[in-house]
C-alpha cells in the first residue's frame, strides 16, 4: 500500500521534471505552426514559416555560417585537444600541475572576458574580424572541454593493453592506431560533441570577434529581437530540435556495440 | 546588457588607444568580385530589393545584423571589421562624427538625396547632413486598446489615470522614458537641468502603481495579446501591431514627442565606397522605396514616392500620425555629463525605490 503512494509520488516527480525541461520546447514547437507574425497569441494552423524558412536567405546563410565554423572548430580542437591530453596524461615533466590548470583556465573565465581579449587581441594584430576569427575564438574555447573529455577517459584506461601491443611487436604507431584511439575513442567523440555543440550555440565570444559574412545563428536571432522574432526561428529551431532527437537515437543504437568492445 | 556594453566600449577605447588605427594599405585587386558589407538591423530590407541590387550590378551584399548602437559602436572602433555601410540611429552618428569614425558622403554620387523630406535632410545630430541619411525614423507616441481605453488619449498625462492600474508599458530606455516625462512637464527630451530632470522624476515615481513593465522587446506581443492597455511605442511598432490587432489606436500627445531615425553611413576607411553610395541612391529610387519601405512596414521618408504607395500604406493612421508629430517631435541628442544622472534615475525607477 504504502509502495504503490510512495512510486505514485515518484511517477509524478519525475513527469514533472520532464515536463519542466520539455515544455518550453514544446510550446515553441507548437509556436511554429502558428499563423500570426508574433508568438503573442494562437490565431491558426499553418506550415506556412516552414516553406518560407526555406526561401529565406538571411536565415539559411546564418545557419550555413554555424554550421561552418561548428564543423571546423570542432574537427581542429578534437584533434589538437586528443594530442594534448595524450601527451599530459603519458609523459612527466615539470610543472605539470601548473600546466595542466593553465588548460582549464579558458573553462573558468568569464565568457565576455575571453571574447573581448580575443577581440583586442585580433584588433592588435590587424587581423580582419570574419570566419577565420570566428573559427579560431571557437578553438580556443572549445580546447580545454575536448582536453578534459578526453583525460577523463584516458585517466580511467589501464596501460596493459599498450603494453601487450609493445611486447607483440607493434611499432608506436601501430600500438596508438589499433590500441590506443579505438579505447580511447568514446572519450574523443564525446569531446567532440561538446565542441560541436558549444560552437554552434556560442553567443557571446561569437559576438565580440564576428565581422562581415560571418552573422551566426544565435547572433541573427538576438538581432531579430527588435523587430520580432519571426516564427521562422520557431521553425528553424523544432527541425533542429527534431534532428538532435534523431543524432541521440542514433548515438543510443550505436553504443551497445562500442561498450561490449571493452 | 547596455551597462555591459558601455563597460566593454571604455575597456575597449583604453585598449585601443596605442593601436592609432592606420590600415588598409592594400588596395583591392580588380578582378575580386565586388562585395558589399551590409553591417544593420535585422530584417531592415526587403530582400527582392537587394537581391535586384545584387543583380544589376553583379555584386553580393554581405548582411551582418546587430540589436543595438552600443554593438555598432563597438566593432566600428575595434576596426578590425570592414563593413561598407553601416546604420546607426540619429544620436549614434552625433558620437560616430565625433570620434572621426565616419566617412563624408560624397552626394554627387547619391542623387536621390533630393527626394528626403525637408524635415530630415539636415536633422540635429548632423546638422549639414554630411555624413549620414535618414533610412528609417519614426516618433514615440501613446499606443492604446479601444477595447479597454474608451477614450482616445490626447495628453502624456492619460498614462497617469488610475484605471489603468498595471496596463501601462513604458519603453525600456531611460533617455525615452524620462524624455517623455519631461515633455510631460513640457521641458525639453534633452533637458541637463537638474531641477528639470528631477521633478520629471518625481512624477514618473507616481506613474509607477500604473506600469506592468518596461519593455522594448516584446511590447507588440503584449498589446496584441490584450495583456498591455495603453504604453508607449514607436510609430512603426504601432503599426506592426495594429495590424494584428486592429482594436490598436495610436496617438501623437499634445505635449510634443521624440523623433529617432536610423540611417545610411559609411564607416571611415570603406573599401567599397562607391558601391555603398550607389546602394544608397538605389534604395532612395522612387520605385524600389515604395517595394522597400511596404515591406518593412516604416515610414518612407522618400517624397517622390509618396504618390506611388498603396491605398493602405498611404492611408495607415499610424503612419500618417509620425507625420503630423514631425513638427512638435524633438531629436534626443547627446547629453554628455547629464547622462548619469538619468541613469541614476533610471536604476531608481526600475528598482522601485
Amino acid at each position: 500500500m504504502q509502495r504503490t503512494w510512495r512510486s505514485r509520488v515518484l511517477i509524478a516527480y519525475s513527469v514533472a521534471i520532464l515536463a519542466f525541461l520539455y515544455l518550453p520546447l514544446m510550446i515553441l514547437a507548437l509556436y511554429s505552426f502558428n499563423e500570426s507574425r508574433l508568438n503573442a497569441v494562437w490565431t491558426g494552423f499553418t506550415f506556412d514559416w516552414y516553406l518560407s524558412l526555406f526561401k529565406n536567405r538571411r536565415v539559411l546563410e546564418a545557419l550555413t555560417n554555424s554550421l561552418i565554423i561548428a564543423v571546423a572548430s570542432t574537427i581542429v580542437s578534437t584533434i589538437l585537444g586528443t594530442m594534448a591530453a595524450l601527451a599530459l596524461n603519458r609523459y612527466q615533466y615539470k610543472f605539470k600541475p601548473a600546466i595542466n590548470s593553465l588548460l582549464y583556465l579558458p573553462i573558468l573565465i568569464p565568457e565576455i572576458v575571453m571574447g573581448l581579449s580575443l577581440l583586442v587581441l585580433f584588433s592588435q594584430a590587424q587581423f580582419p574580424l570574419g570566419k577565420p576569427t570566428l573559427i579560431l575564438a571557437h578553438i580556443t574555447f572549445c580546447l580545454s572541454f575536448v582536453i578534459i573529455t578526453v583525460s577523463a577517459r584516458l585517466e580511467g584506461m589501464r596501460q596493459d593493453l599498450e603494453q601487450a601491443a609493445e611486447d607483440l611487436y607493434a611499432t608506436p604507431w601501430q600500438t596508438f592506431r589499433y590500441v590506443t584511439l579505438p579505447l580511447a575513442m568514446p572519450g574523443i567523440v564525446a569531446g567532440a560533441l561538446i565542441a560541436f555543440t558549444l560552437s554552434i550555440d556560442d553567443f557571446i565570444i561569437s559576438f565580440f570577434v564576428a565581422g562581415p559574412n560571418s552573422t551566426t545563428l544565435p547572433l541573427y536571432i538576438y538581432a531579430m529581437v527588435k523587430r520580432g522574432i519571426s516564427p521562422e526561428i520557431n521553425a528553424l529551431s523544432t527541425l533542429m530540435i527534431f534532428a538532435t532527437i534523431i543524432l541521440v537515437i542514433v548515438a543510443q543504437i550505436l553504443q551497445p556495440q562500442h561498450t561490449r568492445k571493452h | 546588457m547596455k551597462k555591459i556594453l558601455s563597460l566593454f566600449i571604455l575597456v575597449l577605447t583604453v585598449a585601443l588607444v596605442g593601436c592609432g588605427g592606420e590600415k588598409k594599405a592594400d588596395a583591392p585587386k580588380a578582378d575580386t568580385p565586388k562585395v558589399l558589407n551590409l553591417y544593420s538591423w535585422a530584417d531592415n530590407f526587403d530582400p527582392e530589393v537587394l537581391a535586384a541590387f545584387e543583380k544589376e550590378n553583379n555584386c553580393k551584399i554581405n548582411y551582418d545584423v546587430f540589436a543595438n548602437n552600443e554593438e555598432l559602436l563597438a566593432k566600428i572602433q575595434a576596426g578590425g571589421a570592414q563593413y561598407d555601410i553601416i546604420q546607426p540611429s540619429d544620436y549614434m552618428v552625433a558620437t560616430m562624427i565625433k570620434l572621426n569614425l565616419l566617412e563624408e558622403l560624397n552626394k554627387a554620387n547619391i542623387p536621390n538625396l533630393a527626394n528626403i523630406m525637408a524635415d530630415l535632410k539636415a536633422p540635429i545630430y548632423d546638422k549639414e547632413g554630411k555624413y549620414s541619411s535618414v533610412y528609417t525614423w519614426g516618433v514615440t507616441g501613446i499606443v492604446y486598446n479601444k477595447k479597454y481605453v474608451k477614450e482616445e488619449p490626447t495628453s502624456w498625462n492619460d498614462l497617469w489615470k488610475p484605471e489603468y492600474k498595471g496596463r501601462v508599458i513604458l519603453l525600456n530606455d531611460n533617455r525615452e522614458v524620462i524624455g517623455m516625462a519631461l515633455k510631460k512637464n513640457s521641458f525639453s527630451n534633452n533637458s541637463t537641468n537638474p531641477e528639470e530632470i528631477a521633478k520629471a522624476v518625481a512624477d514618473l515615481k507616481t506613474l509607477t502603481p500604473n506600469v506592468l513593465a518596461f519593455d522594448t522587446d516584446t511590447i507588440k506581443q503584449k498589446f496584441i495579446a490584450n495583456e498591455a492597455w495603453i504604453g508607449t511605442m514607436w510609430s512603426g511598432d504601432a503599426s506592426f501591431t495594429h495590424q494584428d490587432n486592429p482594436d490598436i489606436g495610436f496617438v501623437i500627445p499634445k505635449e510634443g514627442t521624440t523623433i529617432w531615425a536610423d540611417t545610411f553611413a559609411i564607416p571611415k576607411g570603406a573599401k567599397n565606397k562607391e558601391l555603398a553610395e550607389k546602394f544608397i541612391n538605389y534604395i532612395y529610387e522612387p520605385k524600389v522605396s515604395v517595394k522597400n519601405y511596404e515591406y518593412i512596414g516604416y515610414n518612407d521618408p522618400n517624397t517622390k514616392a509618396a504618390e506611388l504607395h498603396s491605398e493602405s500604406f498611404k492611408n495607415d493612421p499610424m503612419l500618417k500620425s509620425a507625420v503630423d508629430g514631425i513638427a512638435s517631435g524633438e531629436w534626443l541628442i547627446d547629453i554628455g555629463e547629464t547622462l548619469p544622472i538619468y541613469d541614476r534615475y533610471w536604476t531608481e525607477l526600475k528598482t522601485g525605490k
